[in-house]
């Protein structure tokens, strides 16, 4: 055996070799978030004061709002899914991450691959299909880019002594598997080549949709759960069984749920769909029990911290996904489709969920891995009380609008405009919502930038230092 | 650098998990979730049928809408027409009323072979004593299918004569064009010996 492959890193060694691809991961994914953030927001201005960017084709609410979601899933979540789970792979592993070098060139072409493809949206270049609006040489680099931290990932996987699995990997392992097949399948059939037409089309986005935003954002963001929890707390994660049986289940059952009951298809599809999200409750019972058993009576005062950030995520992922699953119930089906309901719990999904548990991985992630404390503490946990308000303040008055514009879109003496006005109050406040929601994003950008900047001061002094050092006296040999 | 210097710590502050059975309570809720769910799906999905859409859920329910053609359509053609003409006295069961009308299920002049004498009493009407089935009868039943057209009248008669047990021939609508033509014109109800005096 080689003798190297015996030996025991560090934890700050470990740290030291994320450094660069983390920052460089999470920097970008700081700033998407913030532009997707403020895109929303400006997005949403249409419903407030519907002139206000009239004459601006590039803030046109079509054209902002998939701009925003799009940043903040591909510029956000997935960059800062990607860099913890290169980080917690080299923990998991016990060793230094594998080809340094990769994710930090594959973070830069993903970041060039969001601007383009954020750009090209705005400009009206889309190709129209929802989340996958970016255009090819946008895809093109995101694909690439992913594959090539999926490479490091698997790199750094396959360097772990310890044979056993912790369950955080079955998540994240699969998760780095699921976006390929569903992201090159859905842009090979859609934007790319158009091969299927018609009724095949909307199948085939509904199934991206609900792979990218529930089966994957759940892969990550549980994964990612699930390595902080014990981590922080100190206590091993309890309920393997749970686990074990909620992943099995959510890989099984998840990717056949999506097609909407009112869905102009095969009755086939919406009633297999239907089974398929009465079967998801399955994992997200199992996986909340799981959190549960771990989180409660941790002895964890959070405060704001990383651990709030967590266990807030997943009181999210739990409450989103089991409204995300009733979507699929015939009788509520009838009521919420074509109202605001959808895009609420699509956006707890990504800002109440995934959002959540990226922001408090980042933050337990970064002194460790900078080697140095954040340099604003206290806004970090300001953050986090940001975020959450924002989050409920935002997704809650579109969930319970979305219900009432539904009863009333039922009602035969309720006129359509009336139905569609009553929303107008609820957005009001969601508004709000999203401005604190942004007010926290800051927090954090400005967290990793000020460690960033610092960190460049750092190595150029040094590099001063080194330059200008007088020469040591035993190498003065006259 | 590795850890054989002292200073820095090994990075053994893992998380660990301590490996369970998943419980059995959560297995069988999922089994009982897959036969409600296989129920539903046998409900609900027409089993895989690209021509089913809801709020359909069979391909026999959706055929049931069809529009037919050949004999289950001039059936289904003559059990509308009867019901809307015939079966108000007749009934829908054939059985007729009694004092009113006659039965037609069983009925010889209905399962007679030849329909001449069938196709009579709808284009001409009946009057006076008349036998049906060995019951006795005294009929005034007026022209009701005179003003029905060929292929309506034809339809009814092909139902009535295979419907409720009775299996005779079809009848066409040119059969019933030729009877309609020898008759010429005259509506005055028949007897029970003008029909005899009849080709069958």
């Amino acid at each position: 055996m080689n003798p190297t492959e015996n030996k025991t890193f560090c934890a700050s060694e470990i740290d030291a070799s994320c450094r660069v691809p983390l920052l460089a991961l999470f920097g970008g994914a700081a700033l998407w978030l913030v532009a997707g953030l403020a895109l929303g927001t400006a997005a949403v201005m249409t419903f407030h004061k519907p002139d206000m960017f009239a004459d601006c084709p590039f803030l046109t609410f079509g054209r902002a709002q998939a701009a925003a979601n799009d940043l903040l899933l591909y510029g956000f979540a997935m960059p800062a899914a990607l860099g913890v789970m290169l980080w917690i792979f080299s923990r998991l592993s016990q060793s230094p991450l594998a080809l340094p070098i990769v994710p930090v060139a594959a973070a830069h072409l993903w970041h060039l691959g969001v601007l383009i493809g954020t750009v090209a949206i705005l400009t009206g270049e889309s190709t129209g299909q929802t989340w996958l609006e970016y255009p090819r040489v946008a895809a093109v680099l995101l694909f690439a880019a992913f594959l090539l931290i999926a490479i490091t990932a698997v790199a750094t996987f396959g360097l772990r002594k310890a044979r056993e699995l912790f369950p955080s990997h079955w998540f994240l392992f699969a998760a780095l598997l699921w976006f390929p097949w569903i992201y090159s399948t859905a842009n090979l059939l859609l934007p790319f080549n158009h091969l299927p037409r018609g009724v095949v089309q909307p199948i085939i986005g509904w199934w991206f949709a609900n792979n990218l935003i529930f089966v994957w954002l759940t892969l990550v963001g549980v994964g990612v759960a699930f390595y902080f929890l014990p981590k922080i707390s100190g206590r091993p994660l309890t309920g393997y069984g749970y686990a074990l049986f909620g992943f099995l289940t959510l890989v099984f059952f998840g990717s056949w749920v999506g097609i909407p009951q009112s869905a102009p298809v095969p009755a086939w599809l919406p009633t297999v769909s239907s089974v398929a999200a009465a079967l998801a409750i399955l994992p997200v019972l199992a996986l909340a029990l799981v959190v549960k058993k771990s989180a409660c009576g941790a002895g964890v005062s959070c405060k704001g911290g990383p651990f709030c950030f967590i266990k807030f995520g997943m009181l999210g992922f739990v409450v989103s996904s089991v409204l995300y699953v009733s979507e699929f119930c015939p009788r509520y089906a009838r009521v919420l489709d074509f109202t605001w309901f959808n895009f609420g719990v699509t956006q707890w999904q990504l800002l109440g969920f995934a959002t959540m548990i990226f922001c408090g991985a980042i933050y337990e992630i970064l002194p460790r891995v900078m080697e140095k404390d954040l340099p604003f503490p206290k806004l970090a946990k300001v953050s986090f009380f940001l975020l959450a308000s924002g989050v409920l303040l935002y997704v809650l008055p579109l969930i319970i609008g979305g219900v009432e514009q539904g009863m009333k879109l039922h009602h035969a003496n309720v006129p359509f405009a009336e139905a569609s006005a009553v929303a107008l109050k609820f957005l009001r406040i969601s508004t709000t919502g999203q401005l604190l929601i942004l007010l926290g994003a800051l927090c954090l950008l400005l967290n990793i930038f000020v460690m960033t900047i610092h960190w460049k001061i750092g190595l150029l002094k040094q590099l001063i230092a080194a330059v200008t050092a007088p020469l040591e006296s035993t190498e003065v040999k006259l | 650098m590795s850890c054989e210097n002292s200073s820095c710590s090994a990075s053994n502050g893992e998380p660990t998990a301590t490996r369970s059975a998943a419980p059995m309570w959560i297995i069988v809720a999922a089994l009982v979730i897959l036969f409600v769910g296989g129920y539903y799906f046998d409900q609900h999905s027409g089993w895989f049928d690209p021509k089913v859409y809801a709020p359909y859920a069979s391909g026999e329910k959706l055929s049931a809408y069809q529009p037919q053609s050949g004999e289950a359509a001039a059936l289904a053609k003559g059990k509308a027409v009867y019901e809307s003409v015939c079966g108000i006295c007749h009934g829908s069961d054939g059985l007729g009323k009694p004092g009113q009308a006659p039965a037609l299920a069983g009925s010889e002049w209905v399962v007679a072979k030849g329909f001449n004498r069938l196709a009579h009493i709808p284009l001409a009407g009946v009057n006076g004593p008349i036998q049906v089935a060995g019951k006795d009868w005294n009929m005034a039943m007026a022209a009701m299918g005179a003003a029905l057209p060929d292929d309506s009248l034809a339809a009814v008669l092909t139902y009535i004569r295979g419907s409720w047990g009775n299996k005779a021939s079809a009848v066409s609508a040119d059969d019933i064009k030729k009877i309609r033509a020898s008759m010429g014109g005259a509506s005055v109800p028949c007897s029970c010996d003008q029909l005899k005096a009849m080709p069958e």
